[in-house]
């Protein structure tokens, strides 16, 4: 697994997303279901999709960005496979968010920072 | 570092909240043996690499300045361990060459004939996870 920089940061493979916890573990450690229920929630640096898809479930709508056009292909096609319907991935990075002011609830950098 | 949180705070709504998680290299990471009954033993520990350590000294740095700027404050912190599985030693230290996190090699605290006894069993890395709950000022 290969670690390499770009003017973005640090671009980590997707699959390192298998290296890590369960969404549901993570979320039960930081607060619980309640922390992403109901709420717009963005996932900066978000691979994969791992968490991303892992509060869609509860979330009224998820937004997954990072910088990887390949990990927000194999994103979407998670979407796709699992039929969520209320998340979607961007391109894009941390430091540039494609969205308005004060427009989400949630903010999860997670392995991101 | 500090422009994503700045970011961050913009487009969070009066007091949304950012979730900041990310390796603990604060303590150290162990390489544990699983046992015949299921459970896993310490075998070894593993360093977090000098350069991931100047990361997170970094990533400290920019949350510290978001705090100190009044953008966020913090509303819980903690940390939470995980184990990384893998089906043998080897795969284990595959792992450990390729991945950019850890030190390379693990500091045992089991002799050499134990370690190649062990060698096909199933292995894991526990490391920490801290976390930080900022709400947005």
């Amino acid at each position: 697994m290969v670690t390499s920089t770009s003017a973005v940061g640090r671009l980590l493979p997707a699959v390192s997303s298998l290296l890590r916890p369960l969404p549901a573990d993570e979320l039960r450690e930081y607060g619980g279901i309640g922390l992403v229920r109901g709420k717009r929630v963005i996932d900066v640096g978000c691979g994969d999709g791992r968490m991303a898809l892992g509060v869609a479930t509860y979330a009224s709508e998820v937004v997954g960005v990072d910088p990887d056009p390949s990990a927000i292909r194999l994103a979407r096609a998670k979407v796709r496979e699992l039929g969520v319907t209320n998340a979607q991935f961007k391109v894009g990075v941390a430091q540039e968010l494609p969205f308005a002011d004060e427009h989400v609830d949630v903010v999860i950098l997670s392995w991101s920072l | 570092m500090v422009d994503a949180l700045k970011e961050a705070h913009r487009i969070l709504g009066p007091h949304g909240v950012l979730i900041d998680a990310r390796p603990d290299s604060r303590v150290v990471a162990y390489a544990e043996r699983k046992t015949p009954t299921g459970t896993y033993g310490q075998a070894g520990v593993i360093a977090t690499a000098r350069e991931e350590l100047a990361n997170d000294r970094t990533s400290d740095d920019a949350v510290a300045t978001a705090v100190k700027n009044r953008w966020f404050r913090s509303k819980r912190s903690g940390r939470f361990w995980h184990r990384v599985l893998f089906e043998d030693r080897p795969a284990m230290q595959r792992y450990l060459g390729d991945h950019a996190r850890f030190v390379h090699r693990v500091r045992w605290m089991v002799d050499i004939a134990t370690r190649r006894r062990w060698e096909g069993d199933a292995w894991a890395i526990r490391r920490a996870v801290r976390y930080e709950l900022l709400e947005r000022s």
